[in-house]
């Protein structure tokens, strides 16, 4: 049995090897590449397509215009300030919840009674939905009957209630306290794994040559956190450059473009102005700029680097 | 080995987030399934979309397409309601997916007739029915002579005053023109604790507002042909906005207040004036009856009467054609007298058909509003642009209140007009 077996499992091999392979992985594959080619590919492909070509109001396709739709966009007078308030947007989010979360995390992974509780309840803001989250700090801001509002008027910091999403510096600021405030858990418990995977040896080994708590913590923790602060960084910059629903709901009536990001920007042009051609074009450079953010850090960080 | 799989994971990972994360604005065609006609038996079903003027609408259409049904059991009605604020965008999924309601209620319509997606009013609905609607209102309907909506609903605003606050006040008399307005507006915010003018500029109704005011300046927004914003007297109303909010007559942040809240403060009786609309008369009824308030016509630069009217229609995508003859049906149905009047009374507004105002001409809600409906200035609806302007005002003109030039403003406005010819 054996003797016969084993010539014919090498001449398996070698057509896989010679091209088969593919044919014989497609059936595991097809259905997840079919899927990302549905969910993913098309829809990409679709909306570079969509910019390209002159779309009426109504939606009707009339005529490719190759890139037009890019130049109007590029020379949108609006541009400039949209951008600042997306990269203010991002740096400020990300940064501080990453420093948030860094503290979090190393709380959160000393043992003391009650720590589970206390985990759970750090990701409730996580588990909730966004829009009704943002929901709830909208109507607290509301300026005639929001709670935040009247306990600001009664402990006498203000007169009157102020429209803190009405105007376009406050509405900003909320909105980056609500996206700190919904980011947090999962950076939070990405760290965290990243600390329990750390080596209690290093630690050890840290204490005997002598190493301040500071120096522990910058160079031995910090550096052996690289892979999950990587992957929380790159998570959150994408997630935060392409969030909608915060700053449609905190920002979304404040009149003109001043407190727009890119992202909420595509989605007037697409509502007000119906202007389905100049927001794929928007689209585009949207996606884009991440693409780019994406591969100056993965450059620059090297997150899948071994340490 | 595991690192190596880990880093193919996390690289597949976020390219696939990142894609997915930026193309979450592209919306698939909707997955309504719409019958046959005729594959087997005869009954043919028509799709209708239609926006909420209230929260008693959705049952109202229900009951007259059940009625509908029971009289003509070989046509169905599916009906789909939005929200006004979203309508247009689900009309606009439906019209690229190919499934164009066959029956759609909404207000702009030139741009749907400019490229041909209309039926004709003669194709879907009876001469009769088509000569019970008053002249004014079936005119405004027309795209190059041809009519391609029945008016549905008529609207007028008028000025809504708070007669407690004016007394706590001492204003004597309800304000005719804008200094009368301007200096009552002042003596309530400063004399009572409520705020004198409520000014929606946000982006649910900036459209309705600045009309209100432009035409009491003789303005509009131009007509059929040609979208005119920026114009002198167009200008001179949006400064007196400014003005008075500037002047801080009005209530705060008056960029970003949206109507219904704002009528609500009225309702709660926290506002001295609002412009607002025949259905108010009724929410007021049921929410705070002990309001003491009247009804007066909308002060204007000079006191000459003018308004802004609203008119909504009624109009059905082609599609391929097949069910027109349904469409008919339903559309005579809908108009004779006793379904009409009672649609537009429940939903408290003014009739666009002969045999309906003959109606509901003894209704004492509804007389001042139809009193004023001769002096009433329309939206530019028939101007193909007009869906463009609308949506700059939503989005652009609550910007006098945020420090921008009344004249930069409407200037922008205008441009954003332009673009979309």
């Amino acid at each position: 049995m054996s003797v016969t077996l084993v010539p014919k499992r090498v001449s398996r091999r070698k057509s896989a090897q010679e091209g088969g392979s593919f044919l014989a992985a497609l059936p595991w594959v097809g259905p997840a590449l079919l899927l990302i080619l549905a969910i993913v590919v098309f829809p990409a492909g679709y909306m570079i397509y969509n910019s390209t070509r002159k779309i009426s109001q109504v939606g009707t396709d009339l005529k490719g215009v190759g890139f037009d739709n890019f130049a109007k966009v590029f020379s949108d007078p609006n541009l400039p300030r949209i951008l600042l308030n997306t990269v203010v947007w991002v740096v400020v989010v990300v940064t501080v919840t990453v420093v948030l979360s860094l503290v979090l995390a190393q709380f959160l992974n000393k043992p003391f009674p009650g720590r589970t509780l206390v985990r759970m309840a750090v990701i409730v803001p996580w588990a909730a939905s966004v829009v009704m989250t943002t929901t709830v700090f909208y109507y607290a801001a509301e300026p005639n009957y929001g709670i935040l509002n009247k306990f600001l008027t009664d402990v006498g910091v203000l007169d009157e209630g102020f429209g803190f999403t009405k105007n376009a510096v406050p509405a900003m600021s909320m909105a980056i306290v609500i996206a700190i405030f919904v980011s947090i858990p999962f950076t939070t418990y990405t760290i965290l794994a990243g600390l329990q995977a750390i080596p209690n040896e290093t630690l050890e080994a840290a204490k005997m040559d002598g190493a301040n708590r500071w120096g522990t913590y910058f160079l031995v923790i910090l550096p052996q956190l690289r892979g999950s602060l990587a992957v929380a960084v790159l998570i959150n910059i994408i997630n935060v450059f392409n969030n909608l629903p915060i700053l449609k709901i905190i920002t979304g009536s404040i009149p003109g473009y001043s407190a727009d990001t890119l992202m909420t920007y595509i989605f007037k042009v697409l509502q007000f102005d119906r202007r389905l051609d100049i927001s794929s074009a928007l689209s585009v450079v949207n996606f884009a700029i991440v693409l780019v953010i994406v591969a100056i850090y993965v450059k620059t960080v090297k997150p899948m680097k071994e340490v | 080995m595991k690192k190596l799989n880990l880093r193919g994971v996390a690289v597949a990972g976020v390219a696939a987030a990142a894609l997915l994360l930026t193309s979450c604005g592209f919306g698939g065609a909707s997955s309504t399934s719409s019958s046959e006609p005729g594959a087997s038996g005869t009954v043919t079903t028509l799709t209708m979309l239609a926006p909420t003027y209230s929260d008693g609408t959705k049952a109202l259409w229900t009951k007259v397409i059940k009625d509908f049904e029971a009289a003509n059991p070989d046509v169905k009605v599916n009906l789909e309601t939005q929200s006004w604020e979203n309508v247009e965008g689900v009309l606009k999924t439906k019209i690229q997916g190919n499934k164009a309601p066959d029956i759609y209620n909404g207000g702009a319509f030139a741009e749907f007739a400019a490229e041909g997606l209309l039926a004709p009013t003669s194709d879907v609905a009876s001469e009769a029915t088509i000569a019970d609607f008053q002249e004014s209102f079936a005119e405004n309907e027309k795209v190059d002579g041809t009519q391609y909506g029945l008016p549905l609903i008529a609207s007028a605003r008028a000025l809504f005053y708070n007669k407690s606050l004016m007394e706590e006040a001492g204003v004597a008399s309800v304000p005719t023109t804008w200094d009368e307005l301007y200096s009552a507006a002042k003596a309530v915010s400063e004399k009572t604790k409520a705020d004198g003018y409520g000014m929606p500029l946000g982006n649910e109704e900036a459209q309705g507002e600045s009309l209100i005011w432009f035409a009491g300046n003789g303005g509009n927004f131009g007509d059929g042909s040609n979208i005119a914003v920026d114009t002198p007297a167009n200008v001179e109303a949006a400064e007196f906005m400014k003005k008075m909010i500037d002047d801080g007559v009005t209530q705060k942040d008056a960029g970003a207040t949206q109507r219904t809240p704002m009528l609500n403060t009225f309702i709660q009786g926290k506002l001295g004036f609002a412009y607002a609309l025949p259905q108010t008369v009724g929410q007021i009824k049921k929410e705070n009856p002990k309001l003491k308030y009247g009804i007066a016509p909308v002060p204007t630069k000079t006191g000459t009467p003018a308004t802004l009217g609203v008119a909504d229609r009624l109009m059905s995508f082609k599609n391929d054609g097949s069910k027109t003859a349904a469409v008919k049906k339903f559309m005579d149905y809908f108009f004779s007298a006793d379904v009409y009047t009672n649609w537009v009374s429940t939903e408290g507004f003014l009739p666009t058909t002969k045999s309906g105002s003959e109606k509901l001409a003894s209704d004492e809600t509804l007389k001042p509003f139809l009193d004023m409906l001769p002096n009433a200035v329309f939206y530019p609806t028939t101007n193909a642009a007009w869906n463009a302007t609308d949506g700059a005002f939503k989005s652009l003109m609550g910007q006098i209140a945020t420090g921008k030039s009344a004249a930069d403003v409407l200037k922008e406005i205008q441009a954003k007009a332009d673009a979309a010819k």
